[in-house]
């Protein structure tokens, strides 16, 4: 970042200001390209994985190699297609549905760092910018679900948005222990206070348990706050039809689709950067693998672990959903954030 | 003296002159009552003989009698394992009483009847069209409609007038008075209608529930059937015996083979005949892979329903690779047509054997992993424990057979309490559960198909040599050699196409345990090559009629996981 | 320059969907305008270098308080007809509300004393603990209590609600509704 920032103040000769603006547009490009790269390897991958679940290959023609190009002609399928709008849709709000929820998963993207000071809004809130600007893609999926004007989108919809609102908080109360350890709300920070092989590692329950039972509540509410199964409630494809995305083709349901695995990967990837270490190498003498890299395969097995999830267990009911996260998440959170504070001052680990 | 007939003559002792005739014919008894003492006979074989169930109403149409229609009641006794047939005769617009108090199944069962022949039946609580559509003009079965004559019917019909909603939210209300419920007061516009099906991805079928919905809570359901309605039924009566046979093959279409057997079977005892122990022994072996298939696509498209997709492929590799060696036999997949009257269409291939063991093995293989995915997985208990729950009682007065009936608890199998086919010959355990919920249908149905396995692979090692067909060259083709050699081969072989079978005249039911209960087929014949009458039981048709009742309070998932746990087939429900 | 600019858009983003939010005929629009005056408010603490408040804003208000709005305003029924046309009774009323409280604003914002001054970059989160803990420790521990008193509040008066039915009106209802 600060070189990109060198480079343009010092070669093109442009002002602070501009510098920032044209860092910032170059940063947006890069962010929205692999964004839009991850899904579709993510579409590839989810495919595979379930074959392998279940026993079968998956894609094998596409592209020679394990069909590696079906995800490529999915996409192109999927452009051509006729983009219809219901007639007795809600047009303007129809048409901008799709695009609020995957600018929700785009802002949070600008968060991440993916090595050290590369990151395209570095800030002191980055934890709590990433929880916010979420909250962007429930009101998307109210307004995919009442636009449609469909009795099955509206159920989607008004299931996807209690269903995320719930989820956030035992999700955002997962990460507090670990914002308390770090004693920061930036990325960057948390990542460098777990610097020094695996053990350093905030997963690790040795140093601290709460921090391991809390990795656990965090990647089940993440789950539902992707809306994957066993959580998939706004899709359900056997009960809704396909929830407040039924009426959507072509370009836009593309959208909601780039927004899911958009999601999915984001909320992996900060599971690896405030559980698993960011950047850093499991042991010591890996120093030559890139951080980018070592950041990513965690984000990549994190998502084939909920990919695991999502091709084991059945869905579960709307209530029994509800009952989960207000009477078990919730407080097992909460506790996790008060056992976590005590074991750290018994330990003398708060910063 | 059988059971049936010692029936006969109590019913005799205690209604007199009530009992019009009593005739014994394959087995079969029947009475004729009048028809102002049909409710009190049915009540007293309900209440004193025992017969929990009425399997069926049938009508016949005899347009030259001066009381033109017959109205025969099936009933069965499953403590005392007797049946019986109660016939009444009826004049056009003569109303006969309903015995939907006696017997929920009769509600349904009774609509049919008044849709197809238009017997109005009086104090019925919803006396509408079931199979047809509802702008349909005149009734299908009745002997002067004609077949070609086609009706084009397109408006579709709202189950739920404002008026119900009304209803519905003024009692929805009262019920939220209540300790569990978070508000008050019902409003009618808090209330939506919800279309599931006729194309929804969890019907499996062209079926429609609309649904009355307070939230997410089914405040009331209402149901219509008959979307592929081809009445069946007309077909038949148009075509030879023999002809019915590709028919059956479409009326649930997951387990064809055991749809043949049991038509074969109908149309062999209203002839008086039995099959080569061969003959059996094969149609054994089929009959129960048939049921493996059937239970595979039910249990597997309900988990699937229920979103444990993975299932799926470990169970239905299985049911495409027991196809393969049915294509191999019969030359198709679904539509098998393999069973013929008096025989089989020919004999198994050499290799069948060998092959079907090896697949069976792989079929335990599937089952063991499916049932370490499912058995004591929490989230599936608590979507399937408890759902959709029916009572004993309740499942007997519906009339519920097979997988779903057993699921209350109760061990009861046609292919043990009357044995055909030489079922009594092999060693199986009737698998029971204990709630009726849709965990014990799925259960049920799984072992199963451990028990269909275990049956196949004795038929397998007891398989007789001999002749598959009969040697009756009034039933069964003269062999090729004859056909092609010799002029009475040949008239032999025209004759039994073109007139058909010569089926003496007379009424017989013949029935046996499909894959989703009892499957039934009720053959009138006047003696000459086409049936006069040939009424479907299926087994699925009574057991629909009580999905209102079952998902009413519940959930719309709850109604979903039931809906796939109940193995709803439209092609024998709507015939 | 770019300062303004920035100024000026969001102020644009602020204001345009306001009037939207007031003009709008139909009120799932008004609820979805309301979403980007949010985020428009948002964008100026952001501006002025307010970032935990601006975080806030969105958290709390895109997050919470218009998902809350959005589904009051889908699940209660407007009566489509029926609708008048805004009489001049329905006018006036909140007009010389608006006014008033206008009046009230811009007397506050012509007589307070501002503090002028640049918008300090540095983050606000770490003091803003601090403050919390320390100087006003009294105050947020206040409000969590009323926080948590207004709780327990909504959760007696749904357990209340909902035992007021007495059983023998459910018996009754129950007989009338067997067919």
């Amino acid at each position: 970042m600060k070189l990109m920032y060198d480079f343009f103040t010092g070669q093109l000769g442009l002002g602070a200001a501009g510098a920032n603006i044209t860092v910032a547009a170059v940063m947006a490009v890069i962010m929205f390209t692999v964004m839009a790269l991850c899904a579709i390897i993510l579409t590839w991958m989810e495919r595979k994985v379930a074959g392998f679940m279940q026993s079968r290959y998956g894609p094998m023609y596409t592209g020679r190699f394990h069909g590696w190009a079906q995800a490529v002609a999915d996409m192109l399928k999927i452009l051509g297609k006729e983009d219809i709008i219901p007639a007795e849709a809600d047009k303007g709000l129809f048409k901008f549905a799709p695009i609020l929820v995957l600018l929700g998963s785009l802002l949070a993207w600008a968060a991440i760092p993916w090595a050290p000071d590369f990151v395209a809004a570095d800030f002191d809130l980055g934890l709590f910018y990433i929880f916010a600007v979420s909250s962007l893609v429930v009101i998307g999926i109210l307004m995919a679900g009442w636009a449609s004007n469909n009795k099955w989108s509206l159920y989607g919809a008004a299931r996807g948005a209690a269903q995320m609102i719930s989820y956030e908080i035992p999700l955002a109360l997962a990460v507090v222990p670990v914002v308390m350890r770090a004693g920061s709300l930036n990325p960057q920070d948390i990542v460098i206070a777990q610097q020094g092989g695996i053990w350093h590692w905030n997963i690790n329950p040795i140093t601290n348990p709460f921090l391991f039972i809390a990795f656990f509540m965090y990647f089940i509410a993440s789950i539902a706050e992707t809306n994957r199964g066993p959580f998939d409630m706004p899709e359900t494809e056997s009960e809704l039809v396909a929830g407040y995305h039924t009426e959507y083709t072509g370009m836009r349901f593309a959208f909601f689709f780039l927004a899911e695995y958009a999601n999915l990967f984001l909320v992996s990837m900060i599971a690896a950067l405030v559980f698993l270490g960011g950047w850093w190498a499991p042991f010591p003498g890996m120093g030559w693998i890139p951080p980018a890299l070592n950041f990513i395969i965690k984000g990549v097995l994190l998502v084939f672990l909920n990919m695991w999830v999502r091709w084991t267990l059945p869905r579960v009911r709307v209530d029994q959903l509800m009952h989960l996260c207000w009477k078990v998440m919730i407080p097992v959170s909460l506790l996790c954030v008060v056992g976590a504070g005590v074991w750290m001052m018994a330990w003398g680990q708060l910063k | 003296m059988s059971m049936s007939q010692k029936l006969v003559d109590r019913l005799r002792g205690e209604f007199g002159d009530a009992i019009l005739a009593a005739t014994s014919y394959r087995g079969d008894e029947t009475v004729t009552v009048s028809r102002d003492r049909l409710l009190d006979v049915l009540g007293h074989l309900r209440d004193i003989e025992g017969c929990e169930q009425l399997s069926d109403i049938v009508g016949v149409d005899y347009p030259k009698r001066g009381e033109r229609f017959e109205v025969n009641y099936l009933l069965r006794s499953l403590s005392n394992n007797h049946r019986l047939r109660v016939k009444v005769d009826v004049a056009e617009d003569q109303p006969v009483p309903t015995a939907s108090r006696l017997w929920r199944s009769a509600d349904w069962h009774e609509r049919e009847v008044y849709d197809l022949f238009g017997v109005p039946f009086a104090g019925h609580p919803d006396l509408r069209r079931i199979l047809c559509h509802h702008e349909f003009e005149g009734h299908a079965l009745r002997k002067d409609y004609p077949i070609e004559q086609g009706q084009e019917c397109s408006r579709p019909e709202h189950l739920f007038a404002d008026e119900d909603i009304v209803r519905a939210a003024r009692r929805a209300s009262v019920m939220a008075a209540g300790p569990d419920a978070l508000h008050d007061e019902v409003h009618p516009s808090d209330l939506l209608t919800v279309n599931i099906g006729p194309s929804h991805p969890a019907t499996h079928g062209a079926l429609r529930a609309e649904i009355l919905l307070d939230g997410e809570t089914i405040l009331e359901a209402r149901t219509e059937i008959g979307y592929i309605h081809r009445c069946f039924e007309k077909e038949a009566e148009d075509h030879t015996w023999a002809q019915v046979m590709p028919y059956t093959d479409r009326l649930n279409y997951c387990s064809a083979m055991l749809n043949n057997s049991i038509y074969a079977a109908a149309v062999e005892k209203l002839l008086g005949v039995e099959v080569t122990p061969r003959c059996q022994g094969i149609r054994v072996i089929v009959s129960e892979l048939a049921r493996i298939i059937d239970h595979l696509v039910c249990v597997c498209a309900n988990l699937v329903d229920i979103g444990a997709l993975t299932n799926y492929w470990y169970l239905y590799n299985i049911r495409e690779s027991i196809y393969e060696s049915l294509e191999k036999l019969c030359g198709s997949r679904l539509t098998t047509n393999y069973a013929r009257i008096g025989g089989l269409s020919h004999d198994l291939y050499p290799e069948f054997g060998a092959e079907i063991r090896i697949k069976l093995d792989e079929l335990m293989a599937g089952h063991t992993d499916v049932m370490k995915l499912i058995a004591r997985n929490r989230i599936f208990l608590d979507r399937t424990v408890g759902v959709g729950a029916i009572s004993r009682a309740d499942a007997l007065s519906f009339g519920f057979t097979g997988p779903c009936l057993r699921a209350t608890g109760l061990d009861y199998d046609l292919r043990k309490a009357a044995p055909y086919s030489g079922y009594e010959q092999y060693s199986f355990e009737i698998p029971t559960g204990t709630n009726g919920d849709t965990y014990d249908r799925i259960m049920v149905r799984m072992a199963e198909m451990v028990q269909s396995r275990s049956i196949v692979l004795q038929a397998l090692d007891k398989l007789p040599a001999g002749p598959v067909n009969l040697d009756d060259r009034a039933i069964t083709l003269p062999p090729k050699r004859n056909v092609y050699q010799s002029i009475e081969g040949v008239m032999n072989q025209f004759k039994l196409v073109y007139e058909g079978i010569q089926v003496p005249a007379g009424e017989a039911y013949g029935f046996g345990e499909g894959a989703n209960g009892e499957l039934g087929f009720f053959c009138v014949s006047d003696g000459s090559g086409h049936p006069y009458r040939l009424k479907v039981r299926p087994p699925c048709f009574p057991i629909f009629s009580a999905y209102t009742h079952l998902i009413e309070g519940a959930m719309i998932p709850d109604a979903i996981a039931t809906l796939g746990s109940l193995n709803i087939i439209a092609g024998e429900l709507d015939r | 320059m770019i300062r303004d600019l920035v100024f000026v858009l969001l102020a644009l983003l602020t204001v345009v969907p306001a009037f939207w939010v007031v003009f709008s005929r139909n009120i799932v629009h008004a609820g979805f305008a309301l979403l980007f005056t949010l985020v428009g408010v948002a964008g100026f603490y952001g501006f002025l270098g307010a970032d935990f408040l601006a975080v806030t804003q969105l958290m709390v208000y895109v997050g919470g308080v218009l998902v809350l709005v959005l589904f009051t305003v889908m699940m209660t029924h407007v009566p489509a007809v029926g609708r008048r046309r805004h009489g001049l009774d329905r006018l006036v009323p909140p007009a010389v509300f608006a006014a008033a409280v206008f009046g009230v604003l811009y007397k506050v914002i012509t007589v307070v004393k501002w503090n002028v001054g640049e918008a300090s970059t540095s983050p606000t989160t770490a003091e803003i603990g601090t403050q919390l803990m320390t100087n006003y420790v009294f105050p947020f521990e206040y409000v969590s209590i009323v926080l948590l008193a207004a709780m327990v509040g909504a959760a007696i008066l749904i357990r209340e609600r909902s035992h007021a039915g007495s059983d023998d009106a459910i018996a009754e209802e129950k007989q009338e509704a067997r067919p």
